[in-house]
């Protein structure tokens, strides 16, 4: 096709930096928040991103010396909650599968003696302190943040936009 | 309705980045062969926006509330280029929200892109009944939005309905499965009005976007040759 324009491979160069971005996002939470509170059991939470219980939801949970076989099997209430009572004699990181319908979370909580400073906290603390609780926007953000993500990536697509538009 | 990390087995993770790739590449394929192949990328620019954006709108459908997803709209507006288009828009759904997941890039692109390419048939169908015909415009126009969704809601099912691990209460998590495909018929309806309204609207007021997407561009006016020069042909008019 003499004289047509067509879109140059260099011009798709740029698309190979994108997967750096992912090294830069935490990938630890997947359209639902799992919150969880260390005490003399486990007790967690599990939401959707949009704040709606996660009702009915099934547990899967793995111990730290056996990631293949579930260690036990459970179900959410309706306000998606969920307790357990880890063995103390099984130290180290706990996996947590909570998933309904094709959605869910993975999270991994430190029982036993490194708990306190995986935690970052002391000791006495760390016992009933929540860990994590990314519950009120995703991934931990706040939703000034999510906006503000958000904008910039609507941004960046009006400037391709405006780009090529005067490019004819 | 975007699959996440940790849900699929890694083969079906492998087969989607596999089958994501290859539509991508005849996507990119089919938009090179055009006239211009640039011209159409702010449309695309912008819908892959909305497209980013539409997952937000959240509509509660009890028991469960769904998302917006905008892929047949896509297809409907701008045919190959939506591929392209739903890739990225998923990319940073992923990466900025956790929508969605990397190691599911591939199938949930392939989820949504392919039903897409649908979308854009269906709206073909438009031509049979005139090309200004409005009846017609907006039915093809709410065909494609609405099935364009309603494939790729079924791919979603057929995905995990098939995969679902032995250590889950099958039967609950596919009582589950199905309850939310079905929450999302409400959501394909509304899609392909919205589609229609858009279609109705694009040709009342801009009816070459509606027809750039099917692949026949309008004649574009190029200033008039010298015609002392027989034979001088526009700088800018590529003759193929």
């Amino acid at each position: 096709m003499p004289g047509a324009k067509s879109i140059r491979w260099y011009y798709l160069l740029p698309l190979l930096l994108l997967p750096a971005l992912a090294l830069a996002a935490p990938v630890t939470a997947h359209g639902s928040n799992i919150s969880y509170t260390i005490g003399p059991a486990v007790a967690l939470v599990a939401q959707f991103d949009n704040g709606e219980p996660m009702a009915g939801a099934q547990v899967t949970i793995y111990a730290p010396d056996d990631p293949v076989n579930p260690w036990m099997t459970g179900t959410c209430d309706a306000e998606g909650r969920f307790t357990f009572m880890p063995d103390p004699d099984r130290p180290g990181n706990w996996e947590v599968q909570v998933r309904q319908s094709g959605h869910g979370d993975i999270v991994v909580i430190p029982v036993g003696a490194g708990m306190a400073t995986a935690a970052g906290m002391g000791e006495g603390v760390a016992r009933y302190a929540p860990v994590m609780q990314p519950v009120g926007g995703v991934g931990g953000y706040t939703p000034l943040q999510l906006l503000v993500m958000g904008a910039s990536v609507v941004w960046g697509c009006v400037g391709t936009a405006l780009f090529f538009i005067n490019r004819k | 309705m975007h699959l996440p990390d940790g849900i699929l087995p890694v083969t079906v993770c492998a087969a989607g980045y596999a089958t994501g790739g290859a539509l991508t590449w005849y996507a990119l394929r089919k938009i090179n062969q055009q006239p211009n192949p640039r011209a159409r990328v702010p449309q695309a620019a912008l819908l892959t926006a909305a497209f980013f954006v539409a997952s937000w709108i959240h509509i509660p459908v009890p028991p469960t509330s769904v998302h917006l997803i905008l892929n047949g709209l896509l297809g409907v507006l701008l045919g190959y280029y939506a591929v392209p288009a739903i890739l990225i828009g998923l990319f940073f759904q992923a990466v900025m929200f956790q929508h969605g997941g990397l190691t599911t890039l591939g199938v949930n692109a392939t989820m949504m892109g392919l039903p897409a390419l649908l979308a854009y048939v269906l709206f073909r169908l438009r031509f049979l009944f005139g090309r200004e015909s409005r009846a017609g415009t907006g039915l093809a126009g709410f065909l494609g939005g609405a099935g364009g969704l309603a494939l790729a809601v079924l791919i979603f099912y057929g995905l995990l309905v098939t995969t679902i691990p032995a250590t889950l209460d099958i039967r609950m998590e596919r009582a589950a499965i199905t309850a939310l495909a079905l929450a999302h018929i409400p959501v394909v309806l509304l899609e392909g009005v919205f589609t229609a309204l858009v279609v109705l609207f694009l040709q009342r007021v801009r009816p070459d976007l509606l027809d750039g997407a099917s692949g026949w561009t309008p004649p574009v006016p190029v200033a008039a040759p010298d015609p002392s020069l027989p034979g001088i042909r526009g700088a800018d008019e590529p003759h193929a």
